[in-house]
């Protein structure tokens, strides 16, 4: 399978307090992925050098098999962004900025667009600088749904809007993904948002990708393990250890891509599995994200 | 695509378009504002006539420069209030967006052009002028249109520049000043600061456009 977004080794700074270090992304084609990261992390920076809109210190950038930014208009004719805030002209009417956007995209959809500000109940006369941040949000998701893009590049799309929008504008991003095989990378620190949607994830934090897996393999194999008389020294393990805390009685192990026999490895330690929590993505992004901040013992 | 975005720019700009428009038009007919019937007046009255319509001449210059500036900024405005960001999406190399906000901004200053040209005219046919002297509205109107495209080609540029470019120009701008005290202060009669300026405002500089006379009527 080719992916329509791959990184390597790519890094850039920002001045002295944020530095992204050797990321390398890969995100499949048709995937739905979602970029998580706390606030901070480096996702939009991440995602403008994928845009072209920052020179990369190092590294490379490949967008739907093009590399970046030398061949960029190519790219971006085939990418549909949804930048953190929005910077459509403010002056223009709403259908006057669809009219604007559709001259630059030869392959703009101009019934599905009348068909979605239909659906999102957009006032086509209205000034942009007089709609509010839900109808900003969604015409802006109706500029780009419409373009029909190989690739969606979502940076928050849905970060302050009320939970009506917020639904609506996921539903039309779900289903336009339903109509073809559309890639779409979408970014958030919202996290319960992205485990509904998307099928594959990458973690970001302080400018490192912490891990990219399949979302099934991020929710499923994650487990906080209460053992009794832990070793002290760990060989290789058949899962992989996120964090390990001591408590006064026993020690809190979170791991993942846990298995049911793979208890047998901590008999085979001498150690006891005394309790199997399953964690939901939030803690599971959570323990990733402290166990990266203090490495594991 | 050149249609939306000369489109956008209207919307952005009609109603300083509109203004200059008006501004450009009256000026010319100012100049008949003495009067008009001059075929049997005196010399002395004539020259007082010519005088006074050279004075109001001098307000074209300065209209050229304010609409070069006023557009040449004003073409940028909205995507530098967006950082870019959306520009930059648009799937056009950087060059050829620039060209096409250059020419839709070049497009919209024609309609102060042809409002000059057009009051111009008008001041022609109104006034009965004496032998000897001439009207010269095809002339000043393109010697306005060409000044009004220098300063917004200029403005443009500028505009368009990057916020490291702006800090190297204001920091050119400061080591002038700089040099000129330094040269003051070891009693050097050269200066830095007017000499760029007279090279910038003295043919064969860019702005000598708008230096010498402007006058619509002459001998």
């Amino acid at each position: 399978m080719t992916n329509a977004i791959e990184t390597w080794d790519l890094r850039y700074r920002a001045g002295k307090s944020f530095e992204l270090r050797d990321v390398a992304l890969k995100v499949r084609e048709g995937s739905i992925y979602g970029f998580l990261g706390p606030n901070g992390a480096g996702k939009t920076t991440t995602i403008k050098l994928l845009m072209g809109m920052l020179r990369a210190d190092g590294g490379q950038i490949a967008v739907l098999g093009r590399k970046v930014p030398s061949d960029m208009p190519r790219v971006l004719a085939q990418v549909g962004y949804v930048p953190e805030r929005p910077h459509l002209y403010p002056f223009l009417t709403v259908e006057q900025a669809i009219n604007f956007h559709a001259a630059f995209f030869a392959g703009f959809d101009r019934p599905y667009a009348d068909e979605l500000l239909g659906g999102f109940n957009l006032p086509g006369e209205h000034r942009l600088s007089a709609l509010s941040k839900g109808e900003m949000g969604k015409l802006h998701m109706l500029l780009v749904l419409a373009q029909r893009p190989r690739l969606l590049i979502l940076d928050e799309p849905t970060d302050g809007l009320d939970p009506v929008v917020r639904r609506d504008v996921l539903s039309a991003l779900l289903d336009f993904c339903s109509q073809g095989s559309t890639t779409v990378f979408i970014s958030s620190h919202l996290v319960h948002e992205l485990e509904r949607i998307c099928d594959w994830v990458g973690v970001l934090d302080r400018g490192r990708l912490l891990a990219e897996l399949p979302m099934h393999a991020f929710k499923s194999g994650i487990k906080r393990i209460r053992v009794e008389n832990p070793p002290s020294l760990i060989g290789d393990t058949p899962f992989v250890l996120v964090a390990r805390e001591t408590t006064t009685m026993d020690e809190i192990w979170v791991v993942r891509g846990w298995q049911a026999p793979m208890v047998q490895w901590f008999e085979g330690t001498g150690a006891r599995v005394k309790e199997i929590v399953d964690l939901d993505l939030e803690e599971g992004f959570v323990e990733l994200l402290r166990a990266a901040r203090v490495p594991a013992a | 695509m050149f249609r939306q975005v000369l489109s956008q720019q209207w919307v952005s700009l009609r109603v300083a378009v509109l203004v200059f428009v008006v501004i450009s038009f009256a000026v010319p007919l100012l100049t008949v504002v003495y009067g008009g019937g001059l075929a049997d007046t005196d010399l002395p009255r004539v020259a007082m006539w010519l005088d006074g319509s050279e004075r109001i001449g001098v307000l074209l210059p300065g209209i050229a420069l304010m609409l070069g500036v006023f557009f040449g900024l004003g073409v940028w405005q909205p995507d530098q209030v967006g950082k870019h960001v959306y520009a930059l999406a648009l799937p056009v190399s950087r060059w050829r967006y620039s060209l096409l906000r250059f020419t839709a901004g070049a497009l919209l200053l024609a309609a102060p052009v042809a409002a000059l040209g057009v009051g111009s005219f008008v001041a022609t046919w109104a006034v009965d002028l004496p032998s000897g002297v001439h009207a010269y509205p095809a002339q000043l109107t393109f010697r306005f249109a060409l000044a009004s495209l220098v300063c917004f080609a200029m403005m443009f540029a500028l505009a368009s520049a990057t916020r490291r470019v702006a800090l190297w120009l204001f920091g050119a701008l400061g080591g002038m000043l700089l040099a000129d005290l330094l040269l003051a202060a070891f009693g050097s009669s050269f200066d830095v600061t007017p000499t760029v300026i007279m090279a910038l405002v003295m043919f064969p500089g860019p702005l000598s456009i708008l230096t010498g006379r402007w006058a619509l009527f002459d001998v």
